[in-house]
């Protein structure tokens, strides 16, 4: 039992850190706001040359074969900095379970993907609507009993607007020629694995996204002052940050514990995911209720950063399976009779 | 990162599991399930036999050090022996704190002639221990000590008086380890002692508390003129403060574990009234029954992250958050309790306050979140050193 990642792991999630939070600055996410499609080809080409694009891609495709529990912690790193581009819902979602399905598709798309080439979108039709849909050459749909690999002219989009700019969100319509790839047993394993793998991405980013709200604040309040003192040093304020630190804190093992369970294909893998995607949306959104409560009228405006950051929790949260579903899905773990819940069970 | 537990360690499993089986029989099918905290004055003299049953096992103290008696047992290993001994049923251990607080700060703090003199007793589930820290003007403000230690050269002993409060056990503990103000013109952390101090003498006197439970686990101890060797004390005066923190450091590790399996046992007693009485059928409980889970699950893994040393450096934060985690988790705990029994969460067992295991729980739930730090002091904690937010002006 060891719940530590290596140092390959750690060093890796601090050189993606580096060049995240230099290149992805609020100001340039701002500017992704304004774009029509609202995507920077640049930083995506980025991306792919230091083989994030490809980094579950296996090695055979141009990739560097690694697995979700490789890439969480990376996940987390994209939250941080709220990167509009869907490098996640590529290299946790898309690319794992294209190389699942295998085949042709694989073959073909994989080394495609890596490179950077090659955008891909994947939805399920548990939230129905699809990130990046119109900007994507290749889209991944996923419904329990047909799984769909579908280029840019076998479907058809229509935008709806998020509460956060940076999503691009479309509902799809198949056109009459698409059919699906995979049926039955198969469509419902990928299903699992699009949605599962999806709600882990959530989580993961989500994790980012309030450390990022709880260092903006600790730093806000240790500066702004009121009463001759940094408003920090008053308990009423400090008492708001370390509750949630508290949960960020203790988000973290749900989190990579589901990364574990999907990258062994364990056994209770999907509790594991909704459990991670419950508390870790849970914490994310508690540091945007409490940062903006810091930060006073400040808190509220546009000018400053925070809501960049409040906005993609909100729209997370949502993503992938919202609440509701996956307190359901643990709900229905710990009635059912017999359920592993007591001594022995904690990685069953 | 590897979640699953090796075969030895499976075998390890089977080896505990079948001993409890084969010992947690006859004269000790009464304490099955009982004691833990609420419940922890009940069943004392049955409870302590279990304890020396424990020892002829060998499983009392098994994360010692071989050379001291324990097993060296690993961290999975210990993770195991709690599962398993929460799974017999197996009561709240009496020599918890022994074991867990007095025991390892010996080991870690103290001289060959203390550790040769407690450990054994510790060890063999004979001596039992309680803890002198709070005191009537020392709450959240713990270094505030006002209870004294003076060296007595013509007697060669230390002489302690004061008073200490909300001692666990005290009632029931052959020694206690106090800290005590050694340097009377001293202020907070400086200037204190760390004492091992026997609680059979006439200088110690100990008055239980009542609780709102209407039974006493806690307890007032008066020290007058009561004594210690010179050799009692662990570290050097004016070191107590270093000795009380690096055990505060023990409470929050292992011990944990043990902990959470009394919880599991609770909520699994929670899960199964609530299929009994249809509560599992009513949405708002199902959703706070999922939560109760969820709490405890990242409690679990937690305490697995933290002893397995993976919280990148973070290892101090994690265990400041800690208390603050668990205390609010048991008390929501207890309210869910009696939000599942309903309208018979209000009929006691019998007159005149006899109440039943949950509501027990219910209440003693209400001091989680106040002894041992109270959650105010655990966010003021987190939020200094954790977080480096500026620190409150403190008189």
């Amino acid at each position: 039992m060891d719940f530590t990642f290596s140092e390959d792991q750690l060093l890796f999630r601090d050189s993606v850190r580096d060049f995240l939070v230099n290149e992805v600055t609020p100001e340039r996410v701002r500017a992704s706001w304004e774009k029509d499609d609202g995507r920077d080809a640049e930083l995506w080409q980025q991306l792919a040359e230091l083989g994030l694009c490809g980094m579950t891609v296996p090695e055979d495709f141009g990739g560097l074969g690694m697995n979700e529990l490789d890439f969480v912690l990376l996940a987390q790193e994209c939250g941080y900095v709220a990167l509009p581009e869907p490098l996640v819902n590529t290299a946790l979602v898309a690319v794992p379970v294209l190389s699942r399905l295998g085949g042709e598709a694989a073959s073909e798309y994989l080394p495609r993907i890596a490179s950077g080439e090659l955008r891909v979108a994947v939805g399920c039709s548990e939230n129905g609507l699809v990130e990046d849909a119109a900007q994507a050459g290749l889209l991944l749909w996923a419904e329990p009993e047909a799984f769909y690999v579908l280029t840019a002219e076998q479907f058809s989009t229509r935008y709806n607007p998020s509460v956060d700019p940076s999503r691009r969100l479309y509902a799809v319509e198949l056109g009459s020629d698409a059919k699906p790839v995979a049926t039955g047993d198969q469509a419902q394993a990928l299903y699992q694995a699009v949605l599962d793998r999806g709600a882990l991405g959530a989580a993961a980013q989500a994790l980012g996204l309030a450390q990022r709200m709880i260092d903006i604040s600790v730093q806000y309040s240790s500066e702004r002052q009121q009463f001759g003192k940094p408003i920090g040093s008053f308990q009423a304020v400090k008492h708001h940050m370390a509750n949630v630190a508290v949960r960020l804190e203790y988000a973290k093992a749900p989190v990579h514990r589901a990364a574990y369970a999907l990258a062994e294909d364990a056994a209770g893998a999907s509790e594991a995911v909704s459990h991670a995607k419950l508390v870790a949306c849970e914490a994310a959104n508690l540091a945007a209720k409490n940062s903006i409560q810091v930060h006073g009228a400040m808190g509220y405006t546009w000018e400053v950063d925070l809501h960049i950051f409040m906005k993609k929790a909100w729209a997370l949260a949502g993503s992938f399976g919202d609440t509701g579903f996956h307190k359901q899905r643990i709900a229905e773990h710990i009635f059912a009779d017999g359920a592993a819940l007591g001594a022995g069970t904690t990685f069953a | 990162m590897k979640l699953s537990f090796s075969a030895e360690d499976e075998q390890f499993r089977e080896e505990v599991a079948s001993w409890l089986a084969a010992n947690l029989v006859g004269e000790f099918e009464c304490v099955r399930g009982r004691g833990g905290p609420g419940d922890e004055h009940q069943l004392v003299e049955e409870r302590k036999a279990w304890e020396r049953k424990l020892h002829e096992g060998g499983w009392t103290c098994i994360g010692w050090p071989k050379e001291y008696g324990g097993r060296s047992a690993s961290i999975e290993q210990q993770v195991i022996f709690n599962e398993e001994y929460a799974r017999a049923g197996g009561p709240g251990r009496i020599g918890h704190i022994g074991e867990t607080l007095a025991g390892p700060t010996i080991i870690a703090f103290g001289s060959e002639e203390q550790k040769a003199k407690y450990l054994p007793g510790i060890l063999r589930g004979e001596e039992f221990w309680c803890q002198g820290y709070s005191e009537p003007s020392a709450g959240s403000d713990l270094a505030n000590v006002k209870t004294k230690a003076v060296f007595d050269e013509a007697s060669g002993k230390w002489r302690i008086n004061g008073q200490k409060v909300w001692t666990s056990l005290a009632h029931e503990s052959e020694y206690c380890f106090v800290i005590a103000r050694t340097d009377p013109q001293s202020v907070g952390h400086k200037g204190l002692g760390f004492f091992l101090v026997a609680m059979d003498q006439p200088g110690v006197t100990v008055r239980p508390i009542e609780q709102i439970t209407g039974t006493s686990e806690f307890n007032e101890v008066f020290f007058d003129d009561a004594e210690c060797d010179a050799s009692d004390i662990v570290g050097e005066p004016g070191e107590g403060w270093k000795v009380a923190m690096g055990l505060l450091g023990f409470e929050r590790g292992v011990s944990t574990l043990g902990q959470q399996m009394l919880f599991q046992n609770e909520f699994d007693a929670i899960i199964k009234l609530a299929k009994e009485n249809g509560a599992a059928q009513n949405p708002a409980l199902r959703h706070r029954i999922a939560e109760a889970h969820i709490g405890l699950r990242i409690m679990r893994y937690n305490s697995m992250r933290m002893l397995s040393g993976g919280a990148d450096g973070s290892l101090q934060k994690e265990a400041m958050i800690y208390k603050l985690y668990w205390a609010s988790w048991h008390r929501n705990l207890g309210k869910l309790a009696m939000d599942v029994m309903g309208q018979e969460s209000e009929i006691l067992e019998d007159a005149p306050y006899e109440l039943n295991r949950l509501q027990s729980m219910y209440l003693f739930t209400r001091s989680d979140t106040i002894y041992g730090g109270t959650n105010q002091i655990q966010r003021n904690i987190i939020a200094e050193r954790a977080l480096g937010m500026p620190r409150e002006p403190r008189g």
